[in-house]
């Protein structure tokens, strides 16, 4: 996938990804502070605004760069610098390439894993976006063409979305409520999982 | 709600406003965001910058002590909530001077994420930054957690010894190292007698009854570690000195700066009288004043109440400490 076409991608996948913004609000009302709704349609609108203006011949370092910006920029809650930061580490691993495979988006999710992982200091069963997170950075690893690579990634980040259900919040807000947090599914990881589905629907729409 | 504020969202920028105007030569905002301020003559070539950031509500803490020998800039916040990572950036970029920048702030979530995504952006742009965060409220965590305790009044000491570090011409690890050093030597405990109004809401910024205290207080207001009934001045300050002391390890023959600092809304008067007792206490233990520091430095509003921080002190602390600085809201020749 080369600049145009990963902008295209990334703007669709937003439009279609605030669609789940109640959803991930309700679950985020029950386990932190309900502002993962808005943090998702701020940062969505404002990424899909700064891409437009990139000029051209933006590589997609520089791509996923103003993406990571611009979602913190929209709203400064401590999920959106995770992600951006997240993003940042991610277009590290974009250096000097300007078409996007299926393991160069793999990199890219691992990277934004660890940090994310790294700076929240939280690990996989935590009970956050890490758990679908990585998971979902192995199947795409697995993966032998994109299509098939993105099924078992988003496969794989809704089964770590269900599992989140039975554990106990660990990190951020969640963890005050304790015992009070098993049985309810993780907002984090749940809007990981959603922006994998986003991601496909928008590659399907694009391709029809 | 009795305040003297316009309207509410515009508090934060209108005080910012005051404070520009009244010291035109002192501070200034380096681009089109009035939540940065920088001191006039940034950035100072070839040397280490020191960016600090945080909620307002805290005056002077924070944006109080940009000056020399002090912070070079601060990103400001809304009260009690973080600045954006931009602003975190766009100060660091306007103090960066091609010798490092230094984040040096209070152990805060929004506070600790939005610098560290500051600090990869710095990094994009080849700004090298580190970050020490200060963490001296011993009545937040226990000591074997001490890595995680908030940052409260003694986030001062290392302002001060950081400043005259990067004014000295140290270079970024030897700055991070000083500031560390003073975090280390730190400790803090604070006790509330009443809330503050939040100017955004006009609620209360906790509950308690009349004629209890809470010991152990944040500086939002964060539950401490004791609530009671309200005791004499020299119960209270035992009660604080005898935490720290203990937190310290402090013996016969160690030296100390104190810091007694005002919430708020406590007169100056009480915070002499607690400090009469913190003198005596720490002299009865053979520990020796060797610095002290009285009136209001990092507050929370309207808040009711006091904090005592003692710094451990060495020849090279004290000799940092004492060195020349200056800001609107702070002195020290």
């Amino acid at each position: 996938m080369h600049s145009t076409e990963l902008i295209e991608q990334i703007q669709r996948s937003l439009t279609e990804v605030v669609k789940s913004a109640d959803e991930l609000r309700d679950l985020d009302q029950a386990l932190g502070d309900g502002d993962l709704g808005i943090t998702i349609t701020l940062g969505a609108g404002a990424v899909i605004e700064a891409l437009a203006e990139l000029p051209d011949g933006a590589t997609p370092a520089e791509i996923s760069r103003a993406c990571a910006k611009a979602f913190a920029n929209a709203n400064p809650s401590t999920m959106a610098a995770l992600v951006a930061g997240g993003l940042l580490a991610g277009s590290k691993t974009w250096k000097d390439l300007d078409n996007v495979d299926l393991s160069a988006a793999a990199r890219f999710v691992r990277a934004a894993g660890d940090n994310i992982a790294q700076r929240g200091k939280t690990q996989i069963g935590d009970k956050t976006i890490v758990d679908a997170i990585m998971p979902a950075a192995d199947a795409l690893d697995a993966g032998e063409d994109g299509a098939g690579g993105l099924d078992a990634a988003i496969a794989a980040a809704e089964k770590a979305v269900i599992d989140t259900r039975s554990l106990r919040s660990r990190r951020g807000r969640a963890a005050w409520l304790q015992e009070r947090s098993i049985g309810l599914q993780d907002p984090g990881a749940t809007a990981m999982w959603r922006f994998l589905e986003s991601w496909r629907t928008a590659s399907v729409a694009a391709r029809s | 709600m009795k305040k003297i504020i316009n309207k509410p969202e515009d508090f934060v920028n209108e005080m910012i406003e005051g404070i520009l105007l009244a010291h035109p030569d002192k501070l200034k905002t380096p681009g089109d965001d009035p939540r940065i301020l920088v001191r006039a003559d940034a950035p100072v070539a070839g040397k280490v910058g020191i960016v600090t950031g945080g909620g307002s509500g805290h005056l002077p803490l924070f944006k109080g002590y940009v000056g020399h020998g002090l912070c070079s800039g601060v990103a400001i916040g809304n009260v009690f909530s973080s600045p954006s990572s931009q602003q975190c950036f766009e100060a660091t970029k306007a103090v960066s001077g091609g010798a490092g920048v230094l984040y040096l702030y209070g152990n805060y979530g929004g506070d600790v994420f939005n610098f560290d995504l500051a600090a990869d952006l710095a990094e994009l742009e080849d700004i090298e930054t580190r970050t020490v965060v200060g963490r001296d409220d011993v009545a937040s965590q226990p000591k074997d957690n001490r890595l995680e305790r908030r940052g409260v009044a003694g986030l001062i000491f290392a302002y001060k010894a950081a400043g005259a570090a990067a004014d000295r011409g140290d270079s970024l690890r030897e700055v991070a190292a000083v500031a560390e050093d003073v975090v280390d030597n730190t400790a803090t405990m604070g006790i509330g007698l009443s809330p503050t109004i939040l100017p955004t809401t006009g609620a209360l910024s906790f509950d308690l009854p009349d004629g209890e205290m809470e010991i152990g207080i944040g500086i939002h207001g964060e539950p401490g570690i004791h609530r009671g009934v309200l005791e004499p001045a020299d119960a209270i300050t035992d009660r604080l000195v005898d935490a720290l002391v203990e937190d310290l390890e402090l013996a016969d023959g160690d030296r100390v700066a104190v810091l007694v600092n005002g919430m708020g809304a406590t007169p100056l008067e009480e915070l002499y009288v607690m400090y009469r007792r913190v003198h005596q206490i720490l002299s009865g233990r053979g520990v020796a004043i060797s610095r002290n520091y009285i009136g209001e430095y990092a507050t929370s509003l309207e808040m009711a109440g006091a904090s005592i921080s003692l710094l451990k002190l060495n020849d090279d602390r004290l000799a940092l400490l004492d060195a020349p600085a200056s800001s609107p809201f702070f002195q020290e020749v």
